[in-house]
């Protein structure tokens, strides 16, 4: 039996590593032990995953989707965070607005390509909407941080600051972040109004190599599940990571993803 | 559907007009969920459309649960449960309406002692940090590297009475003294002060740095201990300031400072328990400089000299109040610790055995003070007033470890190990 799990994050941001090495720490002792491998962006985070290099990856929804694919469905998934469950994307604009066929003829702020909620869950949501993004509305993209999923936020800020410019009507940003943004004060007070909130999809996921023996995945998730809110350090890690709890996987919620991910061409793992 | 017919009744309900989240109305629902107990409901009613996007998000980030959203009239009723995973995880409520007792001067520090600031806790939680004692404090956080968190290994049942006087009872080196009615000495007499003077400052300095190395070990929860400690701090400073400044100001100047003295003070510095070095220098040492600046002021040839070793003298009483009074709470507490305080005399003084007998410059800098000339009778009398001022010395500490429940004999021979440089 492996006796210690590869893991692989993307290091978006210097915040990443306590976390993880809390993460690690907390698995010191355990049945099975983890270290964690650092990539600079997911797609050879997944490049990595596929050639068994290591064992587990910590995907946002577009790399399971690609992850997913390039092993028909034998990746496993070992857990989530009960936030990645129920993700929903926003579109806020000046005030004038009050739903999306309002965005009819207008310009439309999108993050990051890669990002699924600054820019593939609303182009796909949109598209159910009856608008067609691109022609019925104007896409004015920001394709800042490109390989990091949109992790780092800084697409969806730059999103919104071209609506507080009068150069898009409105933006596409991740409810989560908003609320950052909101608690952060890095709003100002009145002169932005989300009008919209997208159907839930899910977020990001643990993925295994198709390969890793069940019991090492079964002792590892069992693990990380130990890890609880009431408990202070676990807390600070958890906080840290945007959770308040690991859950098991829900898998509904992904089924949008692959739609939109499909649709839009972006489903190879290359 | 009227919102009082869904279910519970709220706890709580809150007006929050057209505000949407980043104009406040995060402020409002942290102020008014803080106010719930864990499980009860917040009723808020709004006319802005965008809080139906953004409070999910907010829900989710705080920790709260969104019941529900109902549509009432131009308005939405909001229902949000207060969640026991909030951001901040705290097990207790801070106390409210507590009613300190003023006296006719003012809040002393001896009347605060009410709810929980008041509870001195006999063994302190390095994991409460800085927190003030009687703040609700989140748990969580790391343990602060404090050594003393028992209380009985610092505190004084009248260390608050000592605060207050030490607060009241500061004065100002550079102007409270009236340097410009010095006048000038004979040279030796001069001479002797200025030797004193800068033998007390290198003492001070110790009685400096003792204390406040102390304190960064000492809980926060001894607040009274911390807070006198410092008065200490602030005292010692001031005295090394109007000592060097007495050795200054009479065109003499700083004068020597010897092996012994360096030695002496060392041992202090190097203690590692509070207690014993409580006892060592505020006990025995603080305690034997009372005579010297007893002594000091009787022979002052000036007022100048005579007026800060007063002040001083002042100051250093409470130190060796306190000194004493935790000397007896930790007796107290267990009275074979008197062996424990007798052992730190026994090794100090093996420490300083090749440092023993008194040190020639200030010995004859007290000569010469209590002789006021270099006259033979002059000398023979303060020779003599100087064996006097040593019996005394030996005499009160051998009453004060007495007072403290050393038998005669130990005490003898505690005050007999006692260092020749006095502190």
């Amino acid at each position: 039996m492996t006796d210690r799990v590869l893991l692989g994050a993307v290091a978006y941001d210097a915040k990443v590593i306590p976390i993880w090495e809390g993460i690690i720490d907390h698995f010191r002792g355990a049945l099975v032990e983890m270290d964690v491998v650092w990539f600079s962006n997911y797609p050879a985070q997944v490049r990595a995953l596929l050639d068994g290099w290591i064992d587990v990856g910590w995907n946002t929804n577009l790399a399971y989707v690609r992850v997913h694919r390039a092993t028909d469905g034998r990746a496993r998934v070992l857990a989530m965070r009960d936030t990645d469950v129920g993700f929903r994307t926003l579109l806020v604009g000046r005030g004038e607005l009050e739903g999306a066929n309002d965005l009819r003829g207008r310009t439309l702020a999108l993050g990051s390509a890669d990002s699924a909620q600054a820019a593939i869950m609303p182009v796909h949501y949109l598209g159910r909407e009856g608008l067609s993004p691109g022609s019925d509305v104007a896409l004015l993209r920001f394709d800042t941080d490109v390989g990091k999923h949109g992790d780092t936020g800084r697409s969806e800020r730059e999103a919104v600051a071209a609506v507080l410019r009068g150069e898009a009507d409105a933006a596409a940003v991740g409810a989560a972040s908003w609320d950052v943004f909101v608690r952060g004060g890095d709003v100002p007070p009145g002169r932005l109004r989300p009008f919209w909130t997208s159907p839930p999809y899910n977020h990001c996921n643990f993925t295994a190599r198709p390969t890793l023996p069940a019991e090492v995945a079964t002792a590892w998730s069992a693990r990380l599940f130990e890890m609880e809110w009431a408990n202070p350090q676990h807390r600070r890690i958890l906080q840290l990571e945007g959770l308040r709890e690991w859950i098991a996987p829900e898998l509904d919620g992904y089924r949008d993803v692959f739609d939109a991910v499909i649709d839009q061409g972006m489903a190879d793992a290359s | 559907m009227r919102p009082s017919e869904r279910g519970e009744d709220p706890a709580a309900r809150f007006d929050g007009e057209d505000l949407d989240l980043a104009s406040g109305l995060v402020f409002a629902l942290d102020v008014c969920l803080s106010d719930l107990q864990v499980g009860e409901v917040l009723e808020l009613s709004s006319s802005n459309p965008a809080l139906a996007h953004e409070l999910p998000a907010w829900c989710r980030g705080t920790g709260h649960e969104l019941v529900d959203a109902e549509p009432d009239g131009p308005r939405t009723v909001y229902r949000i449960r207060r969640g026991e995973r909030g951001a901040l995880m705290f097990r207790d409520r801070p106390d409210w309406g507590v009613t300190p007792t003023f006296r006719h001067d003012g809040f002393d520090t001896r009347d605060w002692l009410v709810g929980k600031a008041g509870e001195i806790p006999d063994r302190a939680d390095p994991a409460t940090g800085f927190a003030p004692r009687g703040a609700v404090v989140e748990s969580g956080s790391e343990p602060f590297p404090y050594t003393v968190t028992e209380r009985d290994r610092v505190w004084a049942h009248n260390v608050a009475s000592l605060y207050e006087l030490a607060t009241e009872g500061q004065w100002d080196a550079s102007k409270d003294i009236r340097w410009r009615d010095l006048r000038p000495l004979p040279t030796h007499v001069e001479r002797a002060v200025c030797q004193i003077m800068t033998h007390l400052a290198e003492n001070e300095y110790a009685a400096l740095y003792v204390p406040a190395r102390f304190i960064p070990t000492i809980h926060p929860h001894f607040t009274e201990v911390v807070l006198f400690l410092s008065t200490q701090v602030v005292d010692e400073a001031r005295h090394i300031e109007a000592f060097t400044k007495r050795a200054l100001a009479n065109g003499g100047g700083v004068q020597f400072s010897t092996a012994l003295t360096q030695t002496s003070l060392r041992s202090l510095l190097e203690q590692e328990d509070f207690s014993q070095a409580s006892f060592l220098l505020s006990v025995l040492g603080e305690g034997t400089f009372l005579e010297y600046l007893a002594f000091v002021e009787r022979f002052a040839p000036d007022p100048v000299t005579a007026d800060i070793v007063r002040r001083a003298r002042i100051d250093e009483a409470r130190h060796v109040a306190f000194g004493v009074e935790h000397a007896r709470h930790y007796l107290g507490a267990d009275p074979d610790r008197a062996q424990i305080l007798h052992d730190a005399v026994e090794r100090r003084a093996a420490f300083l055995a090749d440092a023993s007998g008194a040190s020639p410059h200030v010995e004859e800098a007290l000569v010469l003070l209590a002789a006021g000339g270099v006259s033979a009778t002059r000398i023979r009398e303060g020779t003599v007033a100087v064996r006097q001022l040593h019996d005394t010395m030996h005499r009160r500490r051998v009453r004060r470890l007495t007072q403290l429940g050393f038998p005669a004999g130990t005490a003898e021979a505690i005050s007999e190990l006692h260092t020749s440089n006095f502190m």
